[in-house]
């Protein structure tokens, strides 16, 4: 699996080319800058710095490039937390537990629990990515509807637990989210709830409406409070704090284990990557919590959870990229268009010629995940100080800053007018007990299950159990699931019991 | 309407425009006189990584050093160019705005599909270097050998196999030429449907689909995992193995090119701007002509042939002429 030679060489690469390491700290901080900026997604800091990197040789330049992608990962997920802004769709989940804790007074711990799980999640994913590059990258291409299909309706789960004290209002947000998200031209061409604008259709701007429905509609929400977090003495900035989030998140082995898992594999498959692998890693491990019921109310491990599967969807993207030269996302689409400019065509033959450079890619990477902690651990102390600006500058100026983040995103008006538009929705629904995140799942997934749906309709011929029969992994996948959720259930109902017993003797 | 100008008021007006138009008039005339005395930009109305930002990127310099001004890459992707092809023509004709786009198939499915508000006569193409094909491919462990076995196995039952596909494509034009040839009707096969060409390869190479078509030139990076079948088109393309389209449906077969890619310009251009008209054609001749152009773009895998604005704008008529026969085709499946 590991070739030695190769490895060699790529020591031989990295230490022959100390110009490379003069790129990691910069790329590490514009990531983090652009990443914490809402509506600046890691792709538009990645294309923003491709220009220069054609001046670079090529190690250098694969260096800054993906250390702007490892800082912008993490990067996002510090709006996510402080100021329950997804700037990326890989922070929703982070979202649900993160801000809060921030609101609770446990910002540092929140923000110290995010890096650590990121760290770690990015370095898990690269040590899988470099014993599983080959295998991986060939089941991932085998991958048809029916599987993808499987992996939407696992996202979807996650609505059961979204919904708070009313399940029927979380189901129904849900569904409004899906349909939301069929907005536009399906697969299959057909134009569906455009109003004859546009721009609707490519759909909802998925990043703008998430950011009205989360955080613009909490800031309105807000607006009578003088402080983010109410208890004068809780707002203390401490490093120490920090720190102890960053112990507490290697308290969770098995959480971030399980995160870095979901967030390689599912980051692995082009086209879904780590704005469903977030979602799906705090769906499991709430379910699998015990203390279940108090996710989404500030606790640490659904942070964890969304950090460690957002992070290492990196590594998954990477080896999809690296092995198959084809583009998961936006970001490795730039890495490959970096690629060409120096001549170089990903693919299999890629990984064949170039083991040395793959591997020096990876090694470099261990190198900006380590790097990160302590680059990272400075970014969110001084990013912490959001909590003790009066919410009377703050709510004006992160509306702005979100109007043109979504402007920038969109490249078009349509951006600004989609967030007002979700966020008066948003408050709308907070008001009346229908919970926003549950939309935003649903807008996230609704294209994908749509669209994997009709194709598994089209390729079967309408014979679903028959082609059911022939894709052992999508059949696997249900069934995990519906082991999955049997256990929790069973699990539910022995701590109920025992609560009863333990009361009763009482 | 009601006229309350007096003769004071007039008489300001007056002077206060004439005053305009002396303030004015000589920096136009220097500003027509130096064309280009200020940065270009290039809408290209796609995201950054396809195919058309990475041609605008890799030949931006030598267009740049050709034409002596910086060039700025604006990516207006969306709704099919739908979106940047409008946003294009919105800007003003005077040069500083040049279009990098895959002309055909989009520009004549925004009129024909999209009820855009343009018409094939408002832009003028200078070049359209890349002349992409449909690549009729399996994957490369995929029992089916050949162009005839395909063609067997639909003719005895149309629906064997699952064929991966982009819906109103000029792809799903070329298929439906196919099985018109072959009497297999094209309603009772089984497509199946995705948004991009990408996932439609991925899907050929792993198998997921029994056959697919798509553009060819995005297969290249896939080469080992697909086994081609058949070129659309009159001659061998890009080394691919398997048969050419007019091997299996004759010489005179129809078929439509896929993206026909390049550098396109307002038409009105031509009478309100002639100047910078031929200065921006003269400097996409001098850089596509350009040995170190050459060089970079084919390392790339990118085109950069020299056609000319009329073989080019004839290409695109003629698609364009095609896809109006196949209308309904391309409304949706």
């Amino acid at each position: 699996m590991i070739e030695i030679d190769s490895v060699n060489g790529a020591f031989a690469l990295l230490t022959s080319n100390p110009e490379a390491w003069l790129y990691l700290l910069p790329g590490l901080l514009i990531g983090l800058v652009f990443g914490a900026m809402p509506g600046i997604s890691i792709t538009m800091a990645m294309a923003f710095a491709l220009p220069a990197t054609l001046y670079m040789d090529f190690l250098p330049a694969i260096v800054f490039l993906t250390a702007i992608y490892t800082g912008a990962g993490f990067g996002g997920s510090v709006p996510a937390v402080l100021m329950n802004i997804p700037g990326t769709s890989s922070a929703v989940a982070t979202t649900f537990d993160g801000y809060p804790m921030a609101r609770a007074g446990r910002h540092n711990e929140a923000l110290g629990v995010a890096l650590a799980s990121s760290v770690i999640g990015c370095l898990g994913s690269y040590i899988l990515l470099l014993f599983l590059i080959a295998p991986v990258s060939r089941v991932v291409l085998k991958l048809g509807p029916l599987e993808m299909f499987a992996v939407a309706v696992w996202g979807m789960l996650l609505l059961g637990s979204l919904a708070g004290s009313f399940i029927a209002r979380g189901l129904l947000a849900g569904v409004f989210g899906v349909l939301l998200g069929t907005v536009g031209m399906n697969t299959a061409g057909f134009v569906r709830g455009t109003m004859d604008i546009p721009w609707l259709l490519d759909g909802v701007p998925h990043i703008p409406a998430m950011m009205g429905l989360l955080a613009a509609s909490q800031l309105i929400g807000l607006i009578n409070t003088t402080y983010l977090i109410e208890d004068e003495s809780a707002r203390k900035i401490s490093f120490g704090k920090i720190i102890g989030g960053v112990k507490l998140a290697l308290s969770y082995p098995t959480i971030i284990a399980r995160g870095s898992a979901i967030g390689t594999i599912i980051g692995s498959i082009p086209g879904v990557g780590s704005s469903i692998s977030n979602l799906l890693s705090y769906s499991e491990t709430k379910r699998n919590a015990p203390d279940g019921d108090t996710f989404g109310q500030g606790n640490p491990k659904g942070v964890i959870a969304a950090e460690a599967a957002n992070s290492s969807s990196e590594g998954g993207a990477m080896a999809t990229m690296l092995a198959l030269g084809i583009p998961g996302g936006g970001a490795t689409a730039i890495l490959l268009a970096a690629f060409a400019m120096h001549n170089i065509v990903g693919g299999p033959s890629f990984i064949a010629n170039n083991k040395d450079i793959v591997y020096a890619v990876i090694f470099s990477n261990f190198a900006q995940a380590i790097l990160l902690l302590f680059v990272g651990l400075g970014f969110v102390y001084v990013a912490g100080y959001v909590v003790r600006v009066p919410l009377r500058f703050l709510i004006p100026s992160v509306l702005v800053v979100s109007t043109f983040g979504a402007y920038a995103i969109e490249g078009s008006s349509s951006g600004p007018i989609t967030l007002w538009i979700f966020a008066v929705l948003g408050w709308a629904m907070v008001r009346y007990g229908y919970p926003p995140a549950a939309a935003v799942v649903g807008l996230l997934l609704g294209s994908l299950l749509e669209g994997n749906l009709l194709r598994t309709n089209q390729i079967s011929g309408g014979d679903f159990i028959g082609y059911a029969m022939e894709r052992p992994v999508a059949v696997g996948v249900f069934a995990l699931m519906l082991v999955s959720i049997a256990l929790s259930a069973w699990s539910k109902r022995k701590r109920a019991r025992a609560v009863k017993l333990r009361s009763e003797a009482s | 309407m009601a006229h309350n100008y007096n003769r004071r008021s007039a008489l300001k007006l007056g002077a206060g425009g004439l005053a305009a138009a002396t303030l004015a008039s000589p920096s136009i005339l220097r500003a027509q006189s130096g064309y280009p005395n200020r940065p270009i930009n290039i809408v290209v109305p796609f995201d950054t990584g396809g195919y058309n930002d990475r041609l605008a990127r890799a030949f931006a310099p030598f267009l740049q050093e050709a034409l002596g001004q910086p060039l700025t890459i604006i990516n207006r992707g969306g709704a099919g160019a739908l979106l940047g092809h409008t946003f294009f023509l919105q800007q003003p004709d005077d040069g500083y705005t040049i279009l990098c786009t895959s002309a055909a198939p989009y520009i004549p499915l925004n009129i024909l599909t999209q009820n855009a508000q343009f018409s094939l006569d408002d832009y003028y193409m200078v070049n359209l270097p890349s002349q992409d094909y449909t690549l009729m491919a399996t994957s490369a462990g995929s029992s089916v050998q050949s162009i005839d076995d395909v063609l067997a196995a639909l003719k005895a039952d149309p629906g064997s196999l699952s064929i991966g596909i982009q819906p109103a494509s000029a792809d799903l034009v070329n298929l439906s030429i196919l099985l018109d040839a072959n009497e297999i009707p094209l309603d009772s096969v089984r497509l199946v449907t995705y948004d991009g060409g990408g996932p439609t390869r991925n899907a050929v190479a792993g198998g997921v689909v029994d056959i697919g078509l798509v553009g060819g030139e995005g297969f290249l990076p896939l080469a080992e995992q697909i086994r081609p079948l058949l070129t659309f088109d009159n001659r061998q393309r890009d080394n691919w193995e398997g048969k050419i389209i007019t091997d299996v449906l004759g010489a005179d077969a129809s078929f439509v090119n896929g993206s026909q890619r390049g550098w396109g310009l307002h038409a009105s251009m031509q009478q309100s701007n002639p100047e910078a008209f031929q200065t921006l054609v003269a400097a996409i001749e001098t850089a596509s002509k350009n040995p170190a152009a050459i060089e970079a773009l084919t390392n790339q895998q990118l085109a950069t042939d020299w056609y000319g604005p009329e073989e080019s704008n004839a290409m695109l008529r003629r698609t364009s002429q095609v896809m109006e026969q196949y209308i309904e085709l391309l409304q949706g499946t």
